[in-house]
């Protein structure tokens, strides 16, 4: 099951590549946000000397860190999904030896492999560019490692309960742009979460996208305590857990649909 | 022991009857109203290991529903499914283990990858193992000519083409029952023969039990052993392809495009009279009764014959027949 997955991720993953171009223009995108935030936060720094605790070298390998992980938390399956069920592919995922779920984490996988090669070409080059400051320490750094990896079946699970929607409506484009605000908010690509007010982090506190880029950021920056970090990858799991039922309750119900009335 | 066991199957669809308006549209939206169709109306069905089955009827008679259901795509309404052993939408993946199956025009080949990559997938998802799938893909590449086709994306390759693989792939894990419900829609007839030999060889070779639904009645005459004919959702004939040979090959069609008729024509000898205007008319005769020239000397006494037409029987003809048949044995 394991194998199949992989090979399905390498697929999905060749499958980019055949877009050399893509890579590139993913990477130039990047890029060109990070210069944007840089450019205003430096601005900030130079009228108040100070936001959230942060020096500015940290602010930009905030940024830096922010843009190599957000393919990571905001690319999904969505699309591929709502395109099958759209055009009856679905019929022969339905096929497969593999179940749906175990079908498109696979898909997934590959997806994901492609956000973090964008990831690190983005990473290495804005380190050359502007510098950043390296992990508190290895054990931080391993930690970072970690938050990140747990963060793919959070996301995974979100994407397939946005993705089962695709059943119920033709068009998941607003369920996608949804999903993309939801995570980009509260996850700290925007900014980071303590620069928002005191009941906005309350909110993303209980959320699990945090856990995605400005947890494991702080990681790196040495902003957390230990204490702190086997707190939050119990919220992880739990949130695994939470997210993995909902996903598969919600699709259940929603392939009863396509299989007592036709697809 | 029958592969495939159908018994009493039904479908019904529930579809949500659509009223005009905004005021229908929010009546919808409180309390729908639902219209009931049924598909398939209380089928039975057996099918042995290593049967060739052709399963015909016109569009809407319910093939599809029923492919459907015995993929376990579709959940019965009533009435009992099994395959292999298995109630096939109870347990879906362990069911998709033993079966391939090839819908139409869609394709389980990755568009923007070459053919040989789809092909390695489905080794690693079937866990098939490696000297089984190196012999399947020379046989495979041979019969179906795929040689300079495996390294092409699947984007660049012709309807034909992209057929040919998507056939292959079905194939590749030796599944013990094949589903091809219109395999040959929109090819040309070199590619039609090519992919009936080769389900013909794999039948022989692995005792493959194929159900096949085509419009492409040489399809069924060359491939099938038998044939279940579907209308509106009730079986009306299943038997060996050689009576329905039988029936098929006696009727023939001819129009004859008439000219300053002086009369009606009431009767013809050993044919029956299908239409019957002023500018044409239609008859139907069997071989062994009437020839068109006997014909033609008979219809010139009523009239000038300007054209003649002769098509073999339709399959709503032939369906037609069969079924007057059956009622007499």
């Amino acid at each position: 099951m394991l194998k199949s997955m992989l090979a399905l991720g390498k697929m999905q993953f060749y499958q980019y590549n055949i877009y050399k171009s893509n890579f590139y223009l993913f990477t130039l995108n990047r890029i060109v946000e990070i210069v944007v935030y840089i450019f205003v936060w430096q601005a900030i720094y130079t009228q108040t000397g100070n936001a959230g605790g942060y020096t500015i070298a940290q602010m930009i390998t905030y940024y830096i860190l922010v843009f190599t992980l957000s393919s990571l938390s905001c690319w999904g399956v969505n699309e591929d999904m709502a395109h099958s069920i759209r055009n009856g592919n679905i019929n022969k995922e339905l096929l497969n030896p593999l179940s749906y779920f175990q079908y498109y984490f696979g898909v997934n996988i590959g997806e994901m492999g492609f956000a973090l090669v964008t990831g690190i070409a983005t990473f290495i080059i804005c380190s050359l560019v502007w510098g950043i400051t390296v992990p508190v320490s290895f054990i931080n750094f391993l930690l970072f490692i970690t938050i990140i990896l747990l963060g793919i079946p959070i996301t995974f699970f979100f994407t397939m309960i946005t993705g089962t929607f695709g059943f119920y409506s033709s068009s998941i484009w607003g369920m996608q742009i949804l999903r993309k605000s939801i995570i980009s908010i509260f996850s700290g690509i925007i900014a980071p979460i303590t620069l928002f007010p005191k009941w906005f982090q309350n909110i993303a506190n209980i959320l699990p996208f945090k856990e995605l880029i400005y947890t494991p950021i702080n990681i790196w920056l040495g902003q957390i305590t230990v204490n702190e970090i086997i707190f939050v990858i119990l919220k992880q799991v739990i949130w695994i857990g939470i997210l993995y039922l909902v996903a598969k309750l919600f699709f259940n119900h929603a392939i009863k649909k396509v299989t007592i009335n036709g697809g | 022991m029958s592969i495939i066991e159908v018994k009493d199957l039904v479908k019904t669809y529930k579809i949500i009857q659509k009223e005009d308006g905004l005021k229908g549209y929010i009546k919808n939206l409180i309390k729908p109203k639902y219209n009931e169709i049924t598909a398939v109306k209380g089928i039975n069905f057996n099918i042995n290991e290593g049967e060739l089955v052709g399963y015909i009827g016109e569009n809407g008679a319910g093939k599809s529903t029923t492919i459907k259901m015995l993929t376990g795509l579709l959940s019965p309404t009533s009435g009992k499914v099994i395959v292999n052993g298995i109630v096939p939408n109870e347990k879906r993946i362990e069911n998709n283990k033993n079966i391939g199956a090839v819908f139409g025009q869609k394709t389980q080949l990755w568009w923007d990858l070459p053919v040989i990559e789809s092909f390695r997938l489905i080794k690693k998802m079937y866990k098939i193992p490696e000297n089984e799938y190196r012999k399947n893909l020379k046989k495979f590449t041979e019969i179906l000519d795929l040689e300079d086709l495996l390294e092409k994306q699947v984007k660049n390759l012709s309807l034909g083409q992209k057929m040919r693989c998507e056939i292959a792939a079905t194939f590749l894990h030796n599944p013990k029952i094949v589903y091809l419900d219109e395999p040959t829609i929109g090819l040309d007839v070199f590619v039609k023969e090519n992919i009936r030999k080769f389900i013909k060889d794999i039948n022989k070779e692995k005792k493959t039990t194929v159900i096949l639904t085509t419009h492409d009645l040489k399809d069924i005459e060359d491939v099938c052993d038998r044939i279940i004919l579907l209308d509106k959702g009730k079986i009306i004939y299943d038997g060996e392809k050689q009576k329905f040979k039988d029936t098929y090959g006696k009727y023939v069609i001819a129009e004859f495009i008439i000219n300053s008729k002086n009369r009606t024509i009431s009767n013809l000898d050993n044919a029956t009279i299908l239409e019957e205007n002023e500018k044409s008319l239609k008859v139907k005769f069997m071989h062994n009764e009437t020839t068109i020239v006997k014909l033609m000397n008979e219809i010139s006494n009523y009239c000038i014959i300007e054209d003649i037409h002769i098509k073999e029987a339709e399959l709503e003809d032939i369906l037609k027949e069969i079924y007057k048949g059956a009622h007499k044995c």
